[in-house]
């Protein structure tokens, strides 16, 4: 019965997808729109085209690898600031009183809105995305573990007091371990805030990269080169997403959750 | 109560500190050139005049954020219109899960942003580009929340309204959607954040008017000055539209707080 389910499902996934492609490609065959958008085909080819040969300066793989470098050593480095910023802010009630004005002053700001003044602060080149990727980890990770710290519940938090652990056992042994599920909701919204922040700051300057894909398509007037920057955005957004899922499924079975 | 006090000094302390020390260090010691930090006393000048100064990038703080707004809250509005009933319907009827579902994920991973050049070559750089990007932004939260909630409705409900005859329909209106609600204002919640994202970021990439315009206008002119300003604008209009939508969402979900 299950696996009936599976092939269905598969069955009604294929299909749609399928007709999806073939409507665009019809529209574009046979209207006004092929004349701006290229076909699916179109689309495809050169996405799988574009890993052996360059796209512009680099093949895809090297654009992808290129965008990745930036992302992924200040994503780690973002969220471990933010894991313990979180984590001490939703604890510590002073150090909550001290931090968290100032981080609700930068908080609201979108790290897309940074762009400008990061590019006044540290440059065109590496420097300010790399400080825009810090602070997009940052933001959502702190705030989701602080989110995390500060629904530990009270009735264990006491009992514990009650059978005599002192306040260093209660950090490791209830706040901590309480606030994973938290931390890994943070990390997953973590990492696609930087990947579209990577995006988009490769969009406003650089040479490399998925973002320069895209923007540079826009010069040449190429839309088969835009949709592939697209394509392969979303491929490797997918990618992560799960990579970190699974490293969630693998630390706390405990805790499954929804989509 | 003393202790709130204590916390409540504590947290005025640490923001007067903080200004401060950017006061000290850009106005007093001019440790930072004011090409790269301005002063916070400059910043407050400058957002006083940029109320009705049109100068230097053609137009006034509160024309960029009227024109921010209204595109945002466009884009906005349709994505609520068709991604809430579209979440209801993806969980309540199995068929549109099993034929839209895929389609649906293929794009979800994909943020606004990379949307922006496309809908640039289709539509050109006014507002029905941005507002489209808006809402493919902004329909992926409440999709994906509307039907979260919807599969949360409690199967005894549900034996219990058969037993008494209810129809489908009934069923949807009367157990299912009641119950998905707290969900359905989650994901607005969460949609009106990205909506207000990808709106800077649309204007940063190509506009004519609107705050990321203006940000982007004034990197190009040195004004670090009036990106502080259009920042913190940013940040604060993005805080209050949140608390606006959580005013509504305590009106309308009253007593459905488990």
């Amino acid at each position: 019965m299950i696996v009936n389910k599976r092939v269905q499902s598969s069955a009604a996934a294929a299909v749609s997808i399928f007709m999806f492609l073939l409507i665009w490609h019809l529209a574009t065959r046979f209207s006004e729109l092929g004349n701006i958008l290229p076909s699916p085909i179109e689309v495809l080819t050169a996405f799988f085209v574009g890993f052996v040969v360059p796209v512009g300066t680099h093949t895809m793989f090297v654009h992808i690898v290129w965008s990745l470098s930036r992302v992924i050593p200040f994503y780690i480095l973002g969220s471990a600031v933010g894991i313990v910023l979180g984590i001490t802010m939703g604890w510590y009630p002073k150090a909550e009183a001290v931090f968290r004005p100032i981080f609700e002053i930068i908080r609201p700001i979108p790290p897309l809105a940074w762009i400008p003044i990061s590019i006044v602060w540290f440059g065109i080149g590496e420097g300010s995305k790399w400080f825009l990727i810090f602070l997009a980890a940052f933001i959502t990770v702190t705030m989701n573990v602080y989110t995390g710290a500060k629904v530990v519940d009270p009735v264990i938090v006491r009992c514990a007091r009650m059978l005599g652990a002192n306040e260093r056992q209660i950090f490791t042994t209830i706040v901590l371990p309480s606030s994973v599920p938290f931390i890994f909701a943070g990390l997953q919204v973590g990492l696609s805030s930087s990947w579209a922040t990577v995006v988009a700051a490769e969009m406003i300057r650089s040479s490399e990269g998925v973002g320069w894909i895209i923007i540079s398509s826009l010069d040449v007037n190429d839309t088969v080169q835009t949709l592939i920057g697209i394509v392969g955005i979303g491929t490797v957004g997918y990618v992560l997403a799960i990579i970190i899922r699974g490293i969630e499924s693998k630390l706390c079975k405990w805790n499954k959750r929804g989509i | 109560m003393k202790k709130g006090m204590k916390n409540l000094l504590l947290s005025t302390g640490s923001l007067t500190v903080f200004l401060l020390l950017w006061w000290i260090c850009t106005d007093i010691l001019e440790i930072v050139s004011p090409r790269t930090l301005p002063s916070p006393l400059k910043v407050f000048t400058t957002f006083i005049d940029k109320l009705t100064n049109k100068n230097p990038d053609g137009g006034t703080l509160i024309m960029h954020t009227l024109s921010s707004l209204r595109i945002a809250l466009l884009g906005y509005g349709m994505g609520i219109f068709f991604g809430i009933p579209l979440g209801i319907l993806m969980a309540w009827y199995s068929i549109v899960d099993l034929f839209v579902r895929p389609l649906f994920d293929l794009l979800k991973p994909i943020p606004g942003v990379a949307w922006v050049p496309l809908m640039i070559i289709l539509f050109g750089i006014g507002l029905l580009s941005k507002a489209t990007v808006i809402f493919i932004s902004a329909i992926v939260p409440c999709v994906l929340n509307a039907y979260t909630g919807i599969k949360q409705t409690k199967d005894v409900h549900i034996w219990v309204a058969k037993t008494l005859g209810a129809t489908n329909t009934q069923m949807l209106f009367k157990i299912a959607i009641p119950t998905s609600l707290p969900y359905i204002m989650t994901g607005m919640r969460v949609a009106l954040g990205q909506a207000w994202v990808t709106i800077v970021a649309a204007e940063l990439l190509a506009s004519t008017i609107g705050l990321g315009f203006m940000i982007q206008q004034s990197r190009g002119m040195y004004r670090p000055d009036i990106i502080i300003v259009g920042m913190l604008t940013i940040g604060f209009l993005g805080s209050f539209l949140t608390y606006l939508l959580g005013l509504l969402e305590k009106a309308v979900v009253k007593g459905w707080h488990t």
